[in-house]
Parts: C-alpha cells; sequence; structure tokens
C-alpha cells in the first residue's frame, strides 16, 4: 500500500508539473513577458538536452569529459546543419561514437 | 475525420527516430523497478500512472534503498520542474482544447513529443491539427516506453550497453534544434542555454543544474530581444 501511496502522490503531482501552464496557471494571469519568453524555449530547451550529454560520459564518480563524444557530436551537428535529416544525424553520429571508441580503446 | 487519423499517423511515425534513445533507457529503468523489490503488480503500475525519465529513475532507486516518502516525492518533482516550461511552450498549440485534453496531454507528453512538436510547430505554426500530431507522437513514444520498462523489469537490459544508443537522444535533439535557431535572437538562447546546462548540470543537485540552465536560455533570448528591436521585423511568429 505504502508503494501505491508515494507512487499514486508522484503521479498526481507530476501532472501537475507537466501540465502546469497548460492546464492549472491560467495564462491571462501570467504578466506579459511569459509570452515573450515562447519564442526561446525551445532552442534553450533543446540546447540545454544536448550540450551536456554531447560533452560528458556519466560514470559512477559523476561526469566525465568524453573527446569522443565530442567528435562525434561535432561532426553530427555539422550533418545535421547540411543534411537537416534526422536520420542521417544518427546515422553519422553513433557510427563516428563507434568507430572512434574501437579506435580509442 | 481521417485527416486527423493521418496527422495522428504522421505524429505517431515522427516518434520513431526518437525510440531508438528511448529504449535502452527504459530497459534500465525496469531492471532498476525489479532491483528495488517492485511486484509485477506495482511495476505495471510505476510505468502506466507516470512519465517522467530520470524523475522516475531516482525515484525508484530511492524507494529500494529505503528513503523517505518526502525525499523520493520531493526528488521527482525538482528532476521534472522543467516540464512546466513546455506546458508554458505548448499552451499556443493546444489553447483550443478542452480540460481533459490539455490533462491528458500533460500525462503523456515527454521530452521527446515536446521536442518533435515544436519543432513541426516551427516548420508549419498555421497546422490546425497539430495537437493530433502531438498527441501521435506522445502516445507512440509513450507506449514504447511502458513496453521497454516492462521487458527490462522481466528480462534485465537486452541491449548491451556497450552500444551506447541512448547517444541517439542529443543526435536527434540536435537535428531538432535547427529549425529553431533562425534570428540571432534565438541563436544567443541556444548557446545560453547549451553553456549553461554544461556549467551547472555537474554541479547543481537533482539535474536542478538543466532547469536553471533552460532558463539562462530563455532569459539571455529575451534580453538580446531588446537589442534586435524593429531593425529587421522577421515575418515569423
Amino acid at each position: 500500500m505504502y508503494f501505491y501511496l508515494v507512487f499514486g502522490i508522484i503521479a498526481v503531482l507530476f501532472i501537475f508539473v507537466k501540465g502546469m501552464f497548460l492546464c492549472f496557471i491560467p495564462q491571462s494571469k501570467l504578466p506579459q513577458v511569459f509570452e515573450r519568453s515562447f519564442r526561446y524555449i525551445p532552442p534553450a530547451v533543446l540546447a540545454a538536452l544536448v550540450a551536456p550529454s554531447i560533452l560528458y560520459t556519466r560514470s559512477a564518480g559523476g561526469f566525465d569529459i568524453s573527446p569522443v563524444k565530442i567528435a562525434a557530436g561535432t561532426i553530427a551537428f555539422g550533418v545535421a546543419l547540411k543534411t537537416r535529416s534526422i536520420l542521417a544525424t544518427i546515422a553519422a553520429g553513433m557510427i563516428l561514437l563507434w568507430l572512434l571508441t574501437y579506435l580509442a580503446g | 475525420m481521417s485527416e486527423e487519423k493521418q496527422e495522428f499517423l504522421r505524429g505517431a511515425r515522427s516518434g520513431v527516430p526518437l525510440i531508438i534513445g528511448v529504449i535502452p533507457f527504459a530497459l534500465v529503468l525496469g531492471l532498476a523497478a525489479r532491483e528495488a523489490g517492485l511486484t509485477t503488480l506495482q511495476g505495471v503500475f510505476f510505468s502506466t500512472a507516470m512519465l517522467g525519465g530520470t524523475a522516475q529513475l531516482a525515484a525508484v532507486q530511492l524507494y529500494g534503498a529505503g528513503a523517505s516518502a518526502l525525499v523520493i516525492v520531493a526528488t521527482a518533482i525538482i528532476i521534472n520542474l522543467r516540464y512546466s516550461m513546455y506546458s508554458l511552450s505548448l499552451y499556443p498549440i493546444l489553447e483550443g482544447r478542452s480540460f481533459a485534453e490539455r490533462l491528458f496531454a500533460a500525462y503523456c507528453v515527454s521530452d521527446q513529443s515536446y521536442a518533435i512538436t515544436m519543432t513541426e510547430y516551427e516548420r508549419a505554426p498555421d497546422n490546425l491539427l497539430l495537437p493530433v500530431f502531438f498527441l501521435g507522437a506522445s502516445l507512440s513514444i509513450f507506449s514504447v516506453w511502458i513496453f521497454s520498462i516492462l521487458i527490462g523489469y522481466k528480462l534485465g537490459t537486452v541491449i548491451p550497453a556497450e552500444l551506447s544508443l541512448d547517444f541517439t537522444i542529443p543526435l536527434v535533439f540536435m537535428s531538432l534544434l535547427i529549425p529553431h535557431l533562425k534570428g540571432w535572437d534565438r541563436q544567443v538562447s541556444a548557446v545560453v542555454g547549451g553553456v549553461a546546462a554544461v556549467v551547472l548540470v555537474p554541479c547543481l543537485p537533482l539535474q536542478s543544474g538543466l532547469l536553471a540552465a533552460i532558463i539562462a536560455g530563455i532569459g539571455a533570448g529575451m534580453v538580446s530581444s531588446f537589442f534586435k528591436k524593429k531593425e529587421n521585423s522577421e515575418g515569423e511568429e
């Protein structure tokens, strides 16, 4: 029962957080500044999600800088800019990652 | 009617490249749930009642380690606070939908379905069926997520970690980022968001560095827009 209580609360609070401005806090009550922020949310979110995963490898000890990921990620970003193709970016990034990991180790 | 169905399927299909990276993570999560001592029924509840990635992993590990309920709940919520930003950003798309539909959107939205939908919005802002596209993307990712957690729970991590398939997640996100880089004010917000994340994520607890970096990136974009001003009025947004 304890399990369902704890994770039931988490499930409900997740919906509150994930729907905060979609369901619960009306946009009309927010200062106008918020509306001007819309344009910047996707680039800020995506860059913040991408950059650490390209730079670091997570280990038990924390975050280690990973030259292999940096190289593979940077070249893949070039491919993404050039081709605008998700699949080409995945292919370039993964092949480089495997190749460089193999060569390095 | 059939147009809606098509748009739903288009959304579901657009989730496919992201699924490659989602599966290994969900397998790890399933294994963690078993190691934390969840029964099968608890595992089913755990994978279907919520969608929260790292927050779910942290919560189940803390539960297994016997942490107090308050610590478990607070940790999970803090890790997922970035989703409040997504809800702000999705609002213009889902504005016209009923409360129940928006609540369901909040339940099933993921980093992945948010990212695809915003990129689609950037490409075609006038698409009135974008909510259906969003639903298709969210549900395809969520169902694979649930299924993979249960596989991980039953069978363990069946995909070797050496393949590093989780690296496909940033690869997809970087290609989804590109359409959002039009205009130097948005480039500023991406650069500041990325650099701040690199600095803050390793040193702030509970992924609060990620939220701080997102807010810094948004703030930087807004500040730079003051300098940009009316010189060139781009026809977007």
